[in-house]
This record gives structure tokens, C-alpha cells and sequence, in this order.
């Protein structure tokens, strides 16, 4: 048996037809998607779901879940508003706002790695507590001083190297997380300590330290995702986290299902995928809930084609069937 | 040796496999209760059976004997519905069945009581004899009467010799008590034909192993036909009527015990293909160094082990026997800092050191290659670089980036020098042999340059082929570092080790020495003394 | 010696330290205000107690069996929005409460069937079945809330009363006390918790497992969508987003009922004690004027304290592995 191709190949080649086939499919109906106005702010819609996933791939490489994503993006928000009204300054603002995040994360980190306290609920109840703290700002009360004069919503719209603020964070976070994940030791043991954190303790390697930099990582890049959003809005709003969940999952788990395992290529992969197909459904002006329903059962489908005992149902039904019993 | 007596003369008569003839001959059934025959079954590269044929007379004990990996218990899986075969039939009683889960295997009266024996913690003895199977029907609302239930269980239990309160919760049982409600658990169905123990005796003492094999005799007596899986020799004769011996995934013959006194046979040469001498590499001489590589001086770790006292020294193998429970896989892992000692110290070269955790241990150079490789050695799902890095990540990289290429070739020579087959370094570890998988796990210890290594069970799950150059790997090791085996596999220690010693109960019952009988190891860890 | 002792510390705290925390925070908003003790508040906590009590009783088994739904907010909201929409467009209400309950069984046997047949991770799982169902809910009011005006027939539940106990109340209290029967007398409470010990040995003791988590995640949603329709009916109203705030209540009245009684599993009565816990301090907090930060993080760290008590309780009296 001589393979043409590798399945990796194959699987990128499944990814490219897909974008082919939306792209064909919303042009067809609407002359503007393929514009080089939409896809700028393709780009940009991308880059606050994108940033946030990427930081989740890293805890579901542990096998974790992390649910706090949004009480902390609320309390990073008006942390951010704070700073901002306090000092008037950009650069103490954004390293505020990307330091509570990671506080935040770390916490996560230190109660699942070191407490051994269940993921899911632990993250429930800190996102909880962030979002009770977001609240403690300004009563929740918006914040929108200093966003002109600190240049605060430029963030939103100027260019470095001639690329837009949003996308070039969206790269950098990318590249930056990439090499982290794919291409040094540290990302070698979230791997292992995902797959199997007791090899990879008599390994000599802390799975303890490993959950905090993950849960870290993924708390301050909300932080990060967080400065486009407020820039973009204009205020800080303790709503603000509201709706960067389900996207985040979405995207993590197609990418993974696309490309066979959670990493950051998939997980830019599926944010490409689901921000085109939510792009099309804004300019085809299809109420909000439509597209949820949309990223949901886009949800559910990337699960059930990322579960290994799928790819062998496919593969061999009979035999899954009568093994389903097994332990 | 008293009690097997009784038990020799009850198999050399014979007189309960007559009676057990006879009746088959009145109702006109077959004398076979089960026929299996050509069963296959394969996971994923690995065959566990080879087209495996296995009858069962009504009425018997038969043992099935098999050092481990050999397939006895994916037979055993396959007849209580865990697994599913690949191929082959099963008859019960003369029909065919398909065994597709556990509770299809109960219907056909089959009973098995697994290995370690999954029982409900926090409930009762008598909650776990009847669960599943609460009242007159099954069925999810169905009232459940404690009483009468407690008051049927206590009923079951009369029939045996042994004495337990059903009304005490299973984690404050006692093992053998545990197995016995497992047994009944087994036996909760009145239309039982099939009891399948699978090495029950691994964790049970002396005593309470003949208070089993009571159990067992009656059970025999009142009809039901019992296969009983071991891989201890000395138990066949005394319990069993026949045997099977599996070796490599195939049965290689049936005897009966009568059989197996003829001086003819010899079930250990069955069992394994190869000639012990040739199974081992040859003993090296005994090391000349002054400073032990590593020492342990009355390392203690309350419920497990007490006032061990060892030396390793680099050039030689160290070799523990114990069996499961003696306490050498914690005390392999406080060696390896991933548990702590209660008291005594660890001396490296000289130096008392502390080890918090693997990572010191490590950064000791002390290498553990575990017991159970699949769960504590190995990343399955990761490729052979991926696994035989991870314990040396900083030789792996320079300054935290993976030096991809330089690992492709360190690694390449590696598995070169260990053997793997197939030497395929972006192949998963899942997708090897148990045998190629600790190869992995040796490359692994051999990256990370060590030079104490300590092995638990090093062969356990391995073909008989791959062990000798396992074997050979662990000597080849040993020139250059300090290596400690631990094992239950007796002849394993004996055949290896250059001094050796036994652990009973927690205990090192004896100073490890190089003039040692392997009779005289076998007594040390079975019973503690030599007499 | 110390382990019989910290094990009689634990037990004692397991059976009585909820109860005496209500009891605590009971007296504390009595003493503390002269409106808490009323017949009108007293009242009205009841009655929200039981209706998210009904909400949360389901949701109980999934999580003894270590299964998490997350999505049963979102069934109550379509339930609720299933009711309002069926009601407005003329149906009546025994068709709307049939249709509303219908399809929370649907959602429920999808999640069940995704769980034990599919065996994808539940928790993955719900989040995708809630969006689904909370976008559908979303669609049937196009976004927006509907008002009811048409009353029906179960608006006699909350009118007739027994002193300051409603008929909705009472009926709550006997769904309660069935399924307080059907977990301590029943088969069925019986292997629950022995899936919550120990799933290989129910599995291999012929146990449905399967059966049982798909039955579980359907009573789950049947459950919350009577507290869907409920609420159709206090309220009035339909309403899409109805029962956000009860997500965080439910996780924590659960797992925090999870930390009394059976050796730190979720059960009946524990849920409901955390229940009364959470309706005494959200009633009791309101009247002393908390703000909506106060509540989520009180109900953050409540959380994070239960999870935590059930945990290090249960390492301690386990061995070292």
C-alpha cells in the first residue's frame, strides 16, 4: 500500500475545499463577500474570537476545560476602563488588562493543578467571582473616558506595517503561540501531560506548573482579545465578554476535527471557517440567533467527527458496535 | 504442602468428573459445557489469540496456565462478553452463542469474576452480591428490599466455609473477603453453568487461598463448571482437573492432572519456549566499586515497606522478587521520588540526597522504568521521538526550541541500539508490541543518561521472543550503570539478577547475595523464610 | 485513631454543615432586617425556591452519575418560549404545554443519546445542544420577549394556596418527595449511585448503563422545561434569556448539595438544600440592597468552597494514590 498522499494532506486539502465551497456558495448570493472590504473585516471579526481560541487550545491540549473565559474577559474589560480613566495612559492600560487576565487564568491553573479541584466547576465558579468583580468598577457602570485622547480606539483601526492593529495581534498571537506550542520542550509536555499526565510525571515533568501556564495563557489572551473588543466598542462594559464562549469552542473543536488534533493551525483553521460563515450570514442581515444556532450545530458535528470511536464507526461499524460495552 | 493432599486425591479419582460424565450421558447433553474454537482476536498490531480452541467439560476445574500476555484472559474477556472476538465460535451447552456484551454472557450462564474485581466501595457486602439483580425481576423501578435481600445474601454464603459480615461496606473488607463477594456476586443467578475466577489468588495469603479453593471444590461438587485462571504452578495441583497451557496467544496442550506427575512433561518448558538458560544474557562478575551507586538505608513507607536496606553498585543488576502487593512497586517509586518516605534515607555516590519528586530523581540520574508502561511509561497516542525525548526535554532543545533534527538523529541511533521493530520513529507507541513499547521505554531511560536504572516487572505483557533481548538490553545497560529489577516473576530476578534478594509483606527477608538457590528465592518471597 | 476521628469531624459536617448554614444565614437576614420574616417575602421565596428546586432536581442525577449538562437553561427558556409563542398564536395552553414539554424531551434524549450511545464528552456536548435549543428560543420570539394574555389552566396552581404555600409549591414538594423514593427505595436511585462509584461494576454487573444516563438526561430536561412553563405563567411572559441567571444557582446548588450526605455525591435532598440556601441569601442579600457583583461572586466562592470540601474530604479518607 503506497499512500499518494499523507493523511495530514489530505485533511488540509478537506480544509481548502470547504473555504472554496463558502466562499463560492455566499458569493453566489451576495457580489460583496469576495470584496477586499469584507475581507478586511473578516479579518478583524476573526481576530477577537481567534486570539480567545487560540488561548483555549492550549487548556484542551490538557484536556481541560476552561469556562471562566467570560467573567474574565468582563473583568479584563473594565479593568482595562479603569486604568484607562485613572491613568489616561495606553501602555499601563494594556498591560493591565492583559495582567488580570493572566492572574485570572493562573488561579484557574494553580486550584485544578495544585488544589486538584475538578476543572469544569472550578472555572464555573472563578469566572463567576471575576464576573462579580467586574461588576465592583464603577458599580457596572460603563467606562468610556480617556478613549479618544489616549488613543485608546485607534487600537481599533491604525496600521502597523501596514497591516490593521486587530489582524497584526491576531499574527503575532498566532506565531508566538505556534512556536510555543509546536515548536519548543514546554510545548511538548502539554501534549503529554494532556494525553497522559501520569507518564509524563515520571517523566520529571511538573503536570502541576504545566496546568498554570496553559490556564495562564488562556486567561491572558482574553485580555489581549479583550483590548480589540473595548477599543472597537468604544467603552468598557461588564457585558462585554458575553458572547466569546461558544465561538471559542467552535473553533477549537472544528480545527481539531479538521486537522485530526488540537493545535493552533486547526484552531486558526476552524476560526477561518466559522468567522466566514458568520461574516456571510451579517451580509446576508441574518438575525444574531440564526448564526448561533449555526456556530452550535457546527459545535456538535466537529465533535462527533474529532471523536476517535466515530472515525472507527466509519471505518468499521460492526466491530464498534459490538465492542461498545467495553471499558 | 498438607492441604494439597486432599485436593490430589480428589483429582487422581476422579470421581467427580465420572458423576459429572454420567449425568451428561442421562440428560443427553454433550460432555462439553463449552466449546470454543478458533477464536481470534487481534488489537491493533498486536494478536492476542491465535485461532485458539478451548473445551470445558461439565463439572471441572480447569485451570488455564500461561506466563502473562500469553492470552489467557483475553479468552476469558471474550467468553463474558468484554470483548468481541475477531473471529470464531462459542458453543454453550451444545448451542451457539454470540457474546456481544456482559450482560448477554450472564444470560448464557456464564460468570466471571475478573482479575481485580470491580466492586461498588461505599455499598454493602450484600448490596454488591445482588447488584444488578436486586429482586425477583431486573428492571430500574423495581422496590428494593434490603432485608430480604441482606437475609438471601447471608443464605448464599452458608453454603461456604468462611465467615463474613455482609453488612459492612467493601472498603473496610478484607481482600480475600472482597473476592468472595465477588464470587457470590458472580453466583447471584440461579442459572449459573460457567465460573470463570481470573488469578484470584494474586493478592490472597496462604490461608486465604485455601479457604478458596474450599469454596471452589464445593461449587465443583454442586455442579457448576469452573475455569480458573493462574499463572502459579504449584495451584494447578491443587485445585485443578485439567489444565490448558497458552503460550504466545495459542493453546499448546490440555493435560489432566494425572498427566502432568508424569516426569515426561514439564509445564514450565511449556509455558516458555526457550531453555532458561538461553532466555538470559550470561552473569557478569560481581562489581569491584567501593561507593554504592545508590543506596537505601531503612527506607520505610508505612503500609508498604519497612527498613529497606540495599546497595546497588554500577556494573552489576539488582534483582527484587515479590510478589504483587510485597510492596516493590512503592518501593521502586520512592526510589524514583514520586512517593515519599516515611523514614531512612536514600544515599546517591556518598551524598544523602532528598527526592521531592520524579524531576529530582531524574535530575539524579535515576531512571524508572514502570511497571505498567501503557499508563506511567509511555504517551500512547505520541510518536517514538515524542516519548523517548520526554524525559530529557532541556537535551531536546536549546533554549526551550525543539532541535528537531538533531532529536530525529540521537533518537534514530537509539532505537537502533534497542532494536525497536519496526524502527519507525513518527509512529505512535500505541502502535508497537508490548515488547517494542518497553524498547521505547529503554530509549527513553538510555536519552535522558541516566546511570541508575530501576525496572518493575520489565517483562510483563511481553512475548517470550522479545524478552531475551530485553533481557540483553538490561545487561548492556548494567556495564556502564547501576540497575535494580523488581519483579514477581521469580524466575525472571533468578535468571537475571547478579544479587538478589526477596521483598515479603514489606519486608527485605533476606540480604541480597549472590548465592541463592532459585527454590530458596522462590520460599523468601512467598513465605518470607527459607525452610 | 486520628483517622476515626476526622472521619466522625466529616461525617458530622456532611450531614449537618448545610442544613446549619441555613439555618444560619436564616437567622442572620431575620435579625438582620424586619422585612425578611414577613408572610409576603417568606412567600415569594418559596415559591422561587421551588420552581428553580423543580428546575435543579433533575439535573441532580446527571451530575451524580459525573455527567455535566449545562444545557438545562436553555431548555427551560425554550420551553418557556414554546409556551408563549404556541399561546399567542391561538393553540391554547394544554397544546403549548404539551408541545413545550415535548420538545424539552426531545433535547433531552439528543443529549442522552450524544452521552451513553455516542459516548462524546457531555460537557462539549451540552454547551452545543444549549445553543441550539437558546437559539431556537431566540428565533420564536424573533429575539425578543412575548407577553401572554390569555390565561390558563395552570395559572390555578399559583392561585389556590394553603396559607402562604401554593398549589405550585405543594406539587413541587411531591415531585420531590417521588424522587427522594425512587433515589433511596427504587432500583433505579440504587445503581445511579453505584454509576457514581464505580461504573466498570455496574457495567459489568449487567447494569443499563447506557439506558439509564439516556433516561437521567431526559427527566433533566423534562424538568427544566416545567420550570420553563412555570415561569411562562408567573411571569406572563415568554422570555428568551428567562433563566440565565439560574445557570450559576443550579451549578451550585447541586454541587454544593453534592457535599452533603452520600459521601460527596449530588442527591435529592442536597440540591435542595442548596436551593433554600441560595433563595434564602438572593431574597435576604436583595433586601439589604447587594448588588448583582455582590451575588455572583458570593455564589463563585459558595461554589469553589463546595467543590473544594468534596475533594480534599474525599483525598483524605481515600489512600495517598
Amino acid at each position: 500500500m503506497h499512500r499518494i498522499l499523507s493523511p495530514l494532506m489530505i485533511r488540509v486539502l478537506i480544509f481548502l475545499a470547504l473555504v472554496t465551497v463558502i466562499c463560492a456558495v455566499f458569493q453566489s448570493i451576495t457580489p460583496r463577500y469576495l470584496t477586499a472590504a469584507n475581507f478586511r473585516g473578516l479579518l478583524s471579526a476573526m481576530a477577537i474570537s481567534g486570539i480567545v481560541a487560540m488561548g483555549l487550545t492550549f487548556v484542551i491540549v490538557l484536556r481541560k476545560f476552561d469556562l471562566s473565559l467570560a467573567g474574565i474577559a468582563s473583568l479584563s474589560a473594565m479593568t482595562l476602563g479603569f486604568v484607562l480613566s485613572v491613568t489616561g495612559a495606553l501602555v499601563p492600560t494594556i498591560l493591565a488588562c492583559i495582567a488580570i487576565g493572566l492572574l485570572c487564568g493562573v488561579i484557574n491553573g494553580a486550584l485544578v493543578g495544585y488544589g486538584r479541584l475538578p476543572d469544569v466547576v472550578t472555572t464555573i465558579a472563578v469566572g463567576s467571582i471575576a464576573y462579580g468583580m467586574a461588576f465592583a468598577y464603577n458599580g457596572g457602570a460603563d467606562y468610556s473616558d480617556n478613549f479618544f485622547s489616549s488613543g485608546m480606539v485607534t487600537l481599533n483601526f491604525n496600521t502597523i506595517f501596514g497591516i490593521q492593529i486587530p489582524v497584526f495581534l491576531l499574527l503575532i498571537t498566532a506565531l508566538i503561540t505556534g512556536f510555543f506550542l509546536h515548536a519548543t520542550r514546554f510545548g511538548q509536555s502539554f501534549y503529554a501531560a494532556g494525553e497522559n499526565p501520569r507518564a509524563t510525571f515520571y517523566s520529571g515533568i511538573s503536570v502541576q506548573n504545566v496546568m498554570i501556564v496553559g490556564f495562564g495563557i488562556a486567561g491572558a489572551l482574553v485580555g489581549v482579545a479583550m483590548l480589540i473588543q473595548i477599543s472597537g466598542i468604544g467603552s468598557s462594559r461588564v457585558t462585554a465578554g458575553g458572547q466569546i464562549l461558544l465561538p471559542a469552542y467552535t473553533s477549537v473543536y472544528l480545527g481539531a476535527a479538521l486537522l485530526g488534533r488540537a493545535s493552533i493551525p486547526a484552531t486558526l483553521a476552524g476560526s477561518l471557517i466559522m468567522t466566514m460563515l458568520l461574516n456571510g450570514f451579517t451580509l446576508l442581515s441574518i438575525p444574531y440567533y440564526y448564526s448561533d444556532a449555526v456556530v452550535s450545530f457546527i459545535l456538535i458535528v466537529a465533535i462527533v467527527l474529532f471523536d476517535p470511536k466515530i472515525v472507527q464507526l466509519l471505518k468499521n461499524p460492526r466491530r464498534f458496535f459490538l465492542t461498545n460495552t467495553a471499558g | 504442602m498438607i492441604m494439597t493432599k486432599s485436593a490430589y486425591q480428589n483429582s487422581l479419582d476422579g470421581s467427580d468428573r465420572c458423576r459429572a460424565k454420567s449425568l451428561a450421558k442421562k440428560t443427553g447433553a454433550m460432555p462439553n459445557i463449552l466449546e470454543m474454537t478458533g477464536i481470534e482476536k487481534h488489537f491493533g498490531p498486536v494478536t492476542a489469540l491465535n485461532k485458539v480452541d478451548f473445551h470445558l467439560e461439565r463439572g471441572e476445574i480447569h485451570a488455564l496456565l500461561g506466563v502473562n500476555g500469553a492470552g489467557k484472559s483475553t479468552l476469558i474477556k471474550i467468553l463474558s462478553g468484554i470483548y468481541a472476538a475477531d473471529n470464531g465460535r462459542v458453543v454453550i451447552d451444545g448451542e451457539e452463542c454470540l457474546l456481544g456484551s456482559p450482560a448477554a454472557a450472564i444470560d448464557q450462564g456464564v460468570a466471571a469474576v475478573q482479575q481485580h474485581p470491580e466492586l461498588v466501595g461505599d455499598l454493602t457486602g450484600y448490596e454488591n452480591i445482588f447488584l444488578g439483580q436486586e429482586g425477583a425481576d431486573k428492571g430500574l423501578f423495581k422496590r428494593i428490599d434490603r432485608i430480604a435481600m441482606r437475609t438471601k445474601a447471608e443464605k448464599l454464603l452458608e453454603r461456604f466455609p468462611v465467615e463474613i459480615d455482609l453488612a459492612k461496606k467493601i472498603d473496610d473488607l478484607a481482600a480475600v473477603e472482597k473476592e468472595i463477594i465477588a464470587v457470590l456476586h458472580a453466583l447471584k443467578q440461579e442459572n449459573v453453568k460457567i465460573l470463570i475466577l481470573d488469578e484470584p489468588t494474586s493478592t490472597l495469603t496462604r490461608v486465604e487461598k485455601v479457604q478458596l479453593f474450599k469454596m471452589m471444590n464445593l461449587l465443583k461438587n454442586s455442579g457448576v463448571s469452573i475455569i480458573y485462571i493462574t499463572h502459579r504452578l504449584e495451584e494447578v495441583f491443587e485445585v485443578a482437573d485439567r489444565f490448558t497451557v497458552f503460550r504466545g496467544g495459542r493453546t499448546i496442550a490440555t493435560l489432566t492432572a494425572e498427566m502432568a506427575q508424569n516426569e515426561a512433561v514439564s509445564i514450565p518448558q511449556l509455558m516458555l519456549q526457550q531453555e532458561m538458560g538461553e532466555l538470559f544474557p550470561p552473569k557478569s562478575r560481581l562489581s569491584e566499586e567501593t561507593t554504592p551507586a545508590l543506596e537505601a538505608q531503612s527506607l520505610s513507607l508505612a503500609g508498604s515497606f519497612s527498613d529497606i536496606d540495599f546497595q546497588a553498585r554500577s556494573g552489576e543488576i539488582l534483582g527484587f522478587f515479590g510478589l504483587v502487593g510485597s510492596g516493590i512497586d512503592e518501593l521502586a517509586k520512592t526510589l524514583f521520588g514520586a512517593l515519599q518516605p516515611d523514614g531512612g534515607n536514600i544515599i546517591l555516590r556518598g551524598h544523602t540526597v532528598r527526592l521531592p519528586s520524579p524531576k529530582a530523581a531524574l535530575k539524579h540520574g535515576i531512571f524508572l522504568v514502570p511497571g505498567d508502561r501503557r499508563t506511567e511509561g509511555l504517551v500512547l497516542s505520541d510518536d517514538v521521538t515524542f516519548n523517548t525525548t520526554l524525559a530529557n526535554l532541556r537535551r531536546a532543545s536549546f533554549l526551550g526550541a525543539r532541535k528537531f533534527n538533531t532529536n530525529r538523529q540521537t533518537v534514530g541511533d537509539l532505537i537502533e541500539k534497542v532494536e525497536l521493530t519496526p524502527p519507525t520513529l513518527n509512529r505512535a507507541a500505541s502502535a508497537f508490541s508490548g515488547g517494542n513499547q518497553q524498547k521505547i521505554v529503554i530509549a527513553k531511560g538510555l536519552y535522558s543518561q541516566s546511570d541508575t536504572y530501576i525496572f518493575v516487572e520489565p517483562t510483563v505483557g511481553v512475548d517470550v521472543g522479545a524478552r531475551s533481548t530485553l533481557y540483553g538490553l538490561i545487561r548492556e545497560l548494567s556495564r556502564e550503570a547501576a540497575v535494580i529489577v523488581m519483579s514477581s516473576d521469580c524466575d525472571e530476578v533468578f535468571g537475571l539478577s547478579d544479587r538478589m534478594s526477596a521483598l515479603y509483606r514489606g519486608h527485605l527477608v533476606v540480604e541480597p547475595n549472590a548465592e541463592m538457590t532459585r527454590d530458596e528465592l522462590l520460599s523468601y518471597g512467598l513465605m518470607g523464610s527459607c525452610n | 485513631m486520628q483517622s476515626d476521628k476526622q472521619e466522625a469531624v466529616s461525617g458530622l459536617f456532611s450531614n449537618f454543615g448545610l442544613p446549619f448554614l441555613l439555618v444560619i444565614l436564616f437567622i442572620f437576614f431575620s435579625s438582620i432586617t424586619d422585612t425578611f420574616l414577613t408572610a409576603a417575602n417568606l412567600e415569594g421565596l418559596i415559591l422561587s425556591a421551588a420552581i428553580s428546586g423543580l428546575l435543579f432536581l433533575g439535573l441532580t442525577w446527571v451530575f451524580t452519575i459525573g455527567e455535566m449538562d449545562v444545557s438545562f437553561v436553555a431548555v427551560a427558556a425554550l420551553a418557556n418560549m414554546i409556551t408563549a409563542g404556541m399561546v399567542i398564536g391561538g393553540y391554547g395552553w394544554p397544546l403549548a404545554t404539551f408541545c413545550a414539554i415535548a420538545a424539552a424531551v426531545f433535547v433531552g434524549f439528543f443529549n442522552g443519546f450524544l452521552i451513553a450511545k455516542m459516548r462524546l464528552p457531555s460537557l462539549v456536548t451540552t454547551i452545543a445542544t444549549g445553543g441550539m435549543a437558546s437559539a431556537l428560543a431566540a428565533a420564536i420570539g424573533l429575539g425578543s420577549s412575548m407577553g401572554i394574555e390569555e390565561t390558563g389552566y395552570l395559572e390555578v396552581l399559583f392561585d389556590t394556596k394553603i396559607g402562604i404555600i401554593s398549589m405550585v409549591v405543594l406539587l413541587t414538594l411531591t415531585i420531590i418527595a417521588a424522587c427522594w423514593y425512587v433515589e433511596e427505595k427504587l432500583t433505579l436511585g440504587h445503581y445511579i449511585f453505584s454509576m457514581a462509584t464505580n461504573p466498570r461494576a455496574a457495567l459489568e454487573a449487567g447494569i443499563p448503563t447506557a439506558r439509564i444516563t439516556i433516561i437521567l438526561c431526559v427527566f433533566s430536561a423534562i424538568c427544566s422545561g416545567a420550570a420553563g412553563i412555570l415561569l411562562a405563567v408567573q411571569l406572563a411572559s415568554g422570555q428568551p434569556s428567562i433563566a440565565q441567571s439560574l445557570f450559576l444557582d443550579g451549578l451550585t446548588a447541586v454541587l454544593l448539595g453534592g457535599t452533603m450526605l452520600k459521601l460527596g455525591k449530588p442527591n435529592i435532598l442536597g440540591t435542595m438544600v442548596g436551593v433554600l440556601i441560595i433563595a434564602v441569601l438572593v431574597r435576604g442579600g436583595a433586601l439589604l440592597g447587594w448588588s448583582d457583583a455582590a451575588f455572583s461572586t458570593i455564589k463563585g466562592l459558595l461554589l469553589l468552597f463546595g467543590v473544594a470540601v468534596v475533594v480534599w474530604t474525599n483525598k483524605s479518607s481515600s489512600d495517598i494514590r
